[in-house]
């Protein structure tokens, strides 16, 4: 596999020379794609000693990283082993970075809840599209697994986010989803509902007035910005 | 009028000999469903043998389906090495699941030891069924996970897959173990019951193409699947019925290579198409699926005679022979009547 590089660099702002900066920015790309946690961990540590920009390490570097890791799954190179692998090498890098970032930088303008809905304790795919969304840049509220109908409804009201997302893996527990929605909406009449999980389809997701649905991790991320998109968010 | 000849039981074992059918036999993968049917609570079907034996031979006897009632649960495993498991007791759940697991970190794998089969998780229930099922002239059956799904019901699954690439001794160590118990709760049954009298359920839901790559399979599961299957086969067990459950078009391949029993059957979900299964397996099995959970619980009553209908189309004049079945378990809040569905198809599709 060929190990593509970040693309436009912008060295000037940064203390290390240009040359460094590139060395660094790919070597924590590379350390993502390559499921290197080492790597990822001590690359962001000479970003930081060496003054090079932390935010241009993370959105060149590490989240740049992980939208290859996506094509890559896509293309069914990478399954689910790499891809949490490739996840924890990227939570590795960003600990060391984040606390660099300045304000602005950290904050996120769009944010998320997400849970697996009431009866079902399978939660890997909501942890899946939990790292998508972390990925690009979206602040997550992890209710976890086995919520109850009504907590999803109960946390809208108090975050206001921009997009609530279920998961569900089996038939049964999927039917907790148009009670969810019904209360969510309820809640926020404005709320923009994803859904996801093995047994739903898109017509299911309408049926239960969901406002999107994605077959896995990758398309939950791009559903979930082309809803905001159409919805002028 | 209905064409239907055999009995269910002579029906399974024309099939099994590859002799003229009557009509397509009908097999059905419900468990929560038949205590739903008779008023009881869904977790009886795991907790109580008497009624789950009971509450299986009264909905088989409803809707007419040919295979006999079974103990079984996709999260096997887990509680048999020291884990514990949760009964479904929701509005929403119908199967046990892992609440706590056996494996919590990479020192805890070292502990492990393989588990008394007289004594562990719920194998002393399932004993107990098998039990009534010998009294009541059914063939005593064990259903158990594959390597991979019970390696990944010791740990979580998600730390299997990162130890997989990262700790591969740690990965062999889980699969090394669920495979050699495995064995050891056939041979358990067998020693009970007898020689050439147990049947053999083996589900694989965790090593599908949904997780792990067919490459990842090939190298990491595949061996010990067959390793399994040969050992099982060894101890006198005919047939396998294997569940290759979810996406798993990639492994076909592999799952090919592994001893079923002369035939053994293959039950496929909704994800693998029936001519698909069958360029893979039907000169050697007998092929079982693929109907939609999902399409029984939400589907029109319509919808599901028709979906099988073209299943049983597709698959009737199979070589080693075709049932019509579910593609996962029958969901629990299945509408009855959609359950019907599928055995009027079978009876105005299947007729040979």
């Amino acid at each position: 596999m060929v190990v593509e590089g970040p693309t436009s660099i912008c060295w000037e702002e940064n203390m290390a020379g240009e040359e460094r900066v590139k060395e660094l920015t790919q070597g924590l790309y590379n350390a993502v794609i390559k499921m290197d946690e080492d790597a990822a961990r001590e690359l962001s540590q000479a970003v930081v000693d060496e003054g090079v920009d932390a935010y241009y390490a993370i959105t060149n570097g590490l989240t740049a990283a992980m939208e290859k890791v996506s094509e890559l799954y896509t293309a069914g190179e990478y399954y689910v082993p790499e891809l949490l692998l490739c996840s924890d090498a990227l939570y590795t890098g960003l600990d060391v970075l984040k606390p660099h970032l300045t304000v602005e930088e950290a904050a996120t303008d769009r944010s998320v809840i997400i849970g697996t809905v009431e009866g079902d304790i399978h939660d890997i795919g909501k942890n899946l599209v939990k790292i998508m969304f972390e990925t690009a840049g979206w602040t997550v509220h992890d209710l976890g697994k086995d919520v109850l109908v009504p907590r999803f409804a109960e946390e809208q009201a108090k975050i206001h986010a921009d997009m609530v997302a279920l998961s569900a893996l089996m038939s049964t527990s999927m039917l907790a989803m148009p009670k969810v929605i019904e209360a969510l909406k309820r809640e926020d009449p404005d709320v923009t509902v994803l859904v996801g999980g093995a047994p739903l389809t898109r017509d299911i997701a309408e049926s239960y007035g969901a406002d999107g649905y994605a077959d896995d991790a990758v398309e939950a991320i791009k559903e979930a910005n082309n809803m905001l998109a159409r919805l002028g968010r | 009028m209905s064409k239907t000849k055999k009995t269910s039981g002579e029906r399974m074992e024309t099939l099994l000999k590859g002799d003229p059918l009557d009509r397509v036999p009908f097999l059905s993968f419900i468990l929560g469903f038949c205590a739903r049917n008779v008023g009881y609570p869904v977790s009886t079907i795991y907790s109580d043998p008497e009624k789950s034996f009971q509450a299986q031979v009264f909905t088989k006897e409803q809707y007419g389906y040919d295979s006999d009632p079974f103990f079984g649960y996709a999260s096997y495993g887990g509680c048999e090495f020291g884990g514990e498991i949760k009964l479904p007791d929701g509005e929403y759940e119908q199967a046990p699941s892992n609440k706590r697991f056996a494996v919590q970190a990479e020192d805890d794998v070292d502990r492990l030891v393989l588990p008394d089969v007289q004594s562990a998780g719920m194998l002393p229930l399932a004993m107990q069924f098998s039990k009534l099922q010998a009294e009541n002239q059914m063939s005593p059956s064990v259903v158990v996970g594959g390597p991979f799904t019970v390696a990944g019901n010791i740990c979580v699954v998600e730390t299997l897959c990162r130890w997989s690439i990262k700790k591969p001794d740690l990965a062999h160590r889980l699969l090394r173990l669920a495979t050699d118990h495995v064995v050891s709760v056939v041979a358990h049954w067998v020693e009970t019951f007898g020689k050439g009298r147990v049947s053999v359920q083996i589900w694989e839901p965790l090593a599908s193409n949904q997780i792990i790559s067919p490459k990842q399979f090939e190298k990491l599961v595949l061996p010990y699947q067959v390793e399994l299957h040969e050992k099982i086969l060894a101890l006198g067990i005919k047939v396998i019925l294997c569940h290759i459950c979810g996406e798993q078009n990639l492994n076909l391949p592999c799952w090919a290579q592994v001893p079923m029993g002369d035939p053994g059957i293959i039950s496929i979900g909704k994800e693998v198409e029936i001519d698909t299964a069958l360029e893979h397996f039907g000169e050697d099995h007998i092929v079982a699926g693929n109907i939609e959970p999902t399409i029984l619980q939400a589907g029109t009553p319509r919808e599901v005679y028709e979906v099988c209908g073209r299943a049983i189309e597709k698959g009737k004049h199979a070589p080693r022979g075709y049932a019509l079945m579910q593609g996962c378990e029958v969901p629990v809040n299945t509408p009855p009547y959609n359950l019907y569905m599928m055995k009027k198809a079978t009876e105005d599709f299947g007729q040979y």
